[in-house]
């Protein structure tokens, strides 16, 4: 099991930049997953790290060795596909097995694999069944297989579970969790369902427009996104975000239209200067329908409308010219109209630099 | 330059020498008989057919053209030319209106028996000529057409019904029905819907029909032979005839001349047409 | 020469069929109405199939059966013509050539075919040249192609003489004169001509290949040789069929060629079936024995086409 390490890395199609700069070092062992809406890079990337497409510029390393112009099947990896492309006419155990006899591994050797990994995958009543004669889930579990009889170092996966209907694609999350944690094998997956990538990762590339914007653990991600579009395309419902203006004075605080708020226990990364505009940002768990006591930081807002989401209930309301949403008891939510009064957790705010996007 | 590149390039190379052989088996042929046409008799007898012209002269394009003897008359091939035209256009014309208009009826309308149909004109499509040739010839001649011009054009109806049908219906059928359907709410019926929604769209499959039934139809020799008639017979006949008179020396750089004529209208459409052609010979499911 | 068949072209997985008849049925009592105009739109070519097609075909099956002569004369005789037939030596050497001739061109043009297929797979640029250069052959009728071809083949000015000249005065290369191999030389031109044909077929077959089993063999190491040979060509089983259908059926029914590069020559050396069916039928005026030839041309083509169709079907259904 190995570390997979790219650094430098970008690509173009044309006068096109895919990727720039991709800089990923990814532990032994890890699940990560690259995260990003259609059009980031993020398949582009798998394919650039498995040798299926050039690159420009760039260093890629597996295991200690430099695989950067070697071709894809001596890079130690193995890989599963978005349409699973199976050999359509081979029964299910050539298809696990004729890699393997191409690279003249010992047929005792491929009886033995071919019957491991049919066991793991409960495959094995359906070794003789041709791909056209398998369900959605069992022909991806017949992928996963072809992937893992290569006794690879690394995993890649391509949106694998995105052809499947929703009730399959819950299961097989599971699976492939059973399966990193049993196999401890290292797997890089590329989806762009945030709930996917939260379940199923050790850590998360978030990428962008052919750039990483952050890479860490779900948990971070989730409380200290490191950019703002992060902060909106991780979590759901999504964070709010206010437009403030930093504060002078003894304590940093921000005013947000004319309510100030005490930014005490921010870790700030870099500083922010007095008059400076900022974006708040907060999630709608952190946001609380006031009691009467606290007068510093909060809003006057009327409420607009609430959705119920079964164990609490999304009630927006209009602060000023923001639009905000908090996260209710369902019993609290139904008393509520007209005028009320929020309340924003000050030790959960996130704040940004309206121009780079970055966490101030 | 890795050890992978130099081996890709090496082998890419490789695939573009293949291929570029294979092109000149292909090319040779044809420009053998182009190089002999522009000789003179005299160079073609001594040398072979694969030798340049030492001084090219077009004096046996216009021998083949205007003054080669095909049989008994000796007024080149214009006449072949001409009689292959006066065949063609009606022929085309024809059988493609017949074959869309079927083609239509067998798509977009449940007719009974539709599929038996298809499946009988698809078994036309394969039944070779000679096993029908006889009684089509006592048919034309009950009607008196035998041996003159509307007994070939009819002939390349016959013959060109089958496939035009199937190829217009498989194009058809991939046509969305909504259309049809809203235009018979609207109370078009059959003529009107074929008229106003299905011919607009028919450009592409009318253009490859076209060039498939011309192709077809100019390429013919046998049908042209039989049912023609002496006054009628088309290029690839007269140029049989040219090319196998044995009387006195072969003039082969009148013959290559004459093959040229023959092969040059639908050579240039092929040329200019090239996606089309490829997508006559290639597209439409033939039903099974 | 007729006008190809258009063919079957399906990528590997099966295609969807929206199911029209519910809908069909509820357009009610004005559908029936309009689909009369339809079925009188398809009386031409149902009278032409029947007439000019099957009728025409029963009857010359049925004068096969006759003491046909000159004229048809419609006295049951059995099998006596093809009795007849099959003795007769030119019928022999006609029948058996359609076999050799036929081998052989299949091979060559499926083989040639999908080898400039695949090439043209392989490499990105110029294409659309190469495939010009490939294809064009197929534009040009069978008699030039096979006048062409006679003249290159021919001692007197074609390959011979041109090795000839070269010095070496000894070199022999008379196929096409001589009886014993004049069939064979038919095979360079059913080659030359039909293989485009085929590349061009079985190039779009290629194209319509799912490119992910592609990348998956690469990731697998399996170089690309072994994947045509044993994961994509496989998948083109149907369409590779389907070709050999449609060269076969166009051997059966050759004629334009035999006539202009050798008609059949020397003697009947080199004559096939479709040639010998209108040399009896219209010079010798043999009504019973060409239509008996005839026959025997229907049965060869049958025997290819009820296969090839019940094996289509057989697919579908799976």
């Amino acid at each position: 099991m190995s570390a997979v390490f790219v650094s430098d890395l970008s690509k173009s199609f044309g006068s096109l930049r895919v990727l720039r700069d991709i800089h990923l070092p990814i532990e032994s062992g890890d699940f990560t997953v690259l995260l990003g809406p259609s059009g980031c890079g993020k398949s582009t990337l798998l394919n650039a790290i498995a040798g299926l497409e050039d690159i420009e510029s760039g260093i890629i390393e597996i295991d200690g060795a430099d695989v950067t112009h070697r071709e894809p099947s001596k890079r130690g990896i193995a890989m599963v596909f978005q349409s699973y492309a199976l050999y359509p006419t081979m029964s299910v155990h050539k298809n696990l097995s004729f890699g393997l006899r191409v690279r003249s591994v010992p047929r005792q050797e491929i009886a033995r694999r071919v019957e491991w990994a049919a066991k793991l995958l409960q495959i094995d009543e359906l070794l003789d069944r041709k791909p056209s004669q398998l369900s959605g889930g069992q022909r991806q579990r017949v992928a996963i297989g072809r992937a893992l009889v290569q006794k690879a170092k690394v995993f890649l996966l391509d949106e694998p579970l995105s052809n499947l209907d929703a009730k399959l694609r819950t299961e097989m999350r599971v699976e492939l969790k059973r399966l990193h944690q049993e196999l401890g094998v290292t797997i890089i997956y590329v989806t762009h369902d945030q709930i996917e990538a939260m379940t199923l990762a050790t850590r998360i590339a978030v990428m962008r427009a052919g750039h990483i914007e952050q890479y860490a653990t779900p948990d971070d991600l989730y409380e200290e996104p490191a950019t703002l579009f992060v902060a909106g395309f991780v979590g759901s419902p999504s964070m709010n975000f206010l437009r403030g203006r930093m504060v002078a004075g003894d304590r940093p605080s921000i005013a947000v239209g004319n309510v100030r708020l005490p930014l005490n226990g921010y870790r700030f990364r870099s500083s922010a200067a007095p008059g400076q505009e900022v974006i708040l940002g907060i999630r709608p768990e952190h946001v609380v329908v006031a009691n009467y006591g606290i007068q510093d930081g909060v809003f006057d807002a009327e409420t607009v409308f609430m959705e119920p989401m079964g164990a609490d209930t999304l009630g927006w309301f209009q602060c000023g010219e923001h639009r905000v949403s908090a996260r209710l008891v369902p019993q609290a939510a139904r008393g509520l109209s007209g005028r009320v009064r929020l309340s924003l957790l000050a030790d959960h705010v996130s704040l940004f630099d309206p121009s780079s996007g970055l966490r101030l | 330059m890795t050890t992978a590149q130099w081996r890709d390039r090496v082998g890419r190379t490789g695939l573009y020498t293949l291929i570029a052989w294979m092109c000149l088996f292909f090319s040779i042929p044809l420009l053998v008989v182009i190089a002999t046409s522009f000789k003179t008799s005299a160079e073609v007898r001594t040398f072979s057919i694969f030798t340049l012209p030492a001084s090219p002269n077009i004096a046996s394009w216009i021998k083949a053209w205007a003054h080669a003897c095909t049989g008994l008359k000796c007024g080149g091939i214009r006449v072949g030319f001409w009689n292959s035209v006066r065949i063609l256009i009606p022929s085309v014309i024809l059988s493609v209106s017949a074959g869309a208009v079927t083609g239509y009826a067998l798509s977009h309308w449940r007719v009974r028996g539709a599929n038996i149909i298809m499946l009988l004109l698809l078994l036309c499509a394969f039944i070779p000529y000679q096993v029908i040739l006889y009684p089509l010839v006592k048919m034309e001649s009950a009607v008196a057409i035998y041996g003159s011009l509307a007994g070939i054009i009819a002939v390349h109806v016959v013959f060109g019904l089958p496939v035009m049908s199937l190829l217009f219906r498989n194009f058809y059928v991939g046509l969305p029905e909504e259309l049809v359907k809203a235009a018979r709410i609207d109370g078009a019926g059959f003529w009107r819907i074929f008229a106003l929604v299905i011919l607009p769209l028919s450009v592409n499959i009318l253009i490859v029909a076209t060039i498939l039934q011309t192709t077809g139809i100019w390429n013919d020799y046998l049908l042209g032979l039989i049912f023609a008639g002496r006054d009628n017979m088309p290029m690839t006949v007269q140029l049989n005839a040219l090319s196998t008179t044995s009387t006195g020396e072969i003039e082969y750089n009148v013959n290559t001349a004459a093959a040229l004529l023959t092969a040059l209208p639908p050579l240039l459409i092929y040329f200019f047409s090239g996606r089309y052609f490829v997508r006559g010979i290639t597209a439409g499911a033939v039903k099974g | 020469m007729a006008t190809p068949v258009p063919v079957r072209l399906e990528a590997p997985l099966a295609s969807f069929q929206p199911d029209r008849a519910i809908e069909q049925r509820r357009v009610g009592r004005a559908y029936h109405l309009r689909g009369r105009a339809a079925r009188l739109a398809l009386i031409p070519a149902v009278v032409i199939m029947a007439f000019c097609f099957y009728g025409s075909m029963f009857w010359t099956v049925y004068i096969s059966l006759t003491r046909s002569f000159l004229l048809p004369v419609y006295k049951f005789a059995g099998t006596a013509q093809y009795v007849r037939l099959f003795a007769t030596p030119r019928w022999q050497v006609a029948y058996s050539n359609m076999f050799i001739f036929g081998f052989l061109d299949i091979i060559g043009t499926l083989g040639l075919g999908i080898l400039l297929a695949i090439l043209l797979d392989r490499s990105v640029r110029f294409e659309g040249i190469f495939r010009t250069v490939l294809l064009y052959p197929l534009s040009i009728s069978f008699i030039v192609t096979g006048l062409t071809w006679q003249w290159i083949l021919s001692p007197t000015i074609g390959v011979q003489q041109l090795v000839r000249s070269f010095g070496w005065t000894d070199f022999h290369f008379n196929w096409i004169t001589q009886p014993e191999t004049a069939i064979y030389t038919l095979v360079f031109a059913g080659i030359w001509h039909q293989s485009g044909l085929i590349m061009a077929i079985m190039l779009a077959g290629l194209r319509g290949v799912d490119r992910e089993i592609w990348r998956a063999a690469r990731v697998e190491g399996i170089p690309a040789w072994r994947t045509y040979v044993s994961i994509v060509l496989p998948m083109l089983r149907p369409l590779v069929v389907t070709c050999l259908v449609l060269v076969a059926i166009a051997v059966v029914k050759s004629y334009d060629l035999v006539v202009a590069m050798t008609n059949g020559g020397p003697g009947f050396a080199s004559d096939l079936p479709g040639k010998f069916v209108v040399d009896f039928e219209f010079e010798r005026a043999n009504i019973g024995q060409a239509s008996a030839a005839a026959t025997v041309m229907l049965g060869s083509v049958l025997a290819i086409v009820a296969p090839y169709l019940y094996y289509e079907l057989a697919r579908k259904n799976r």
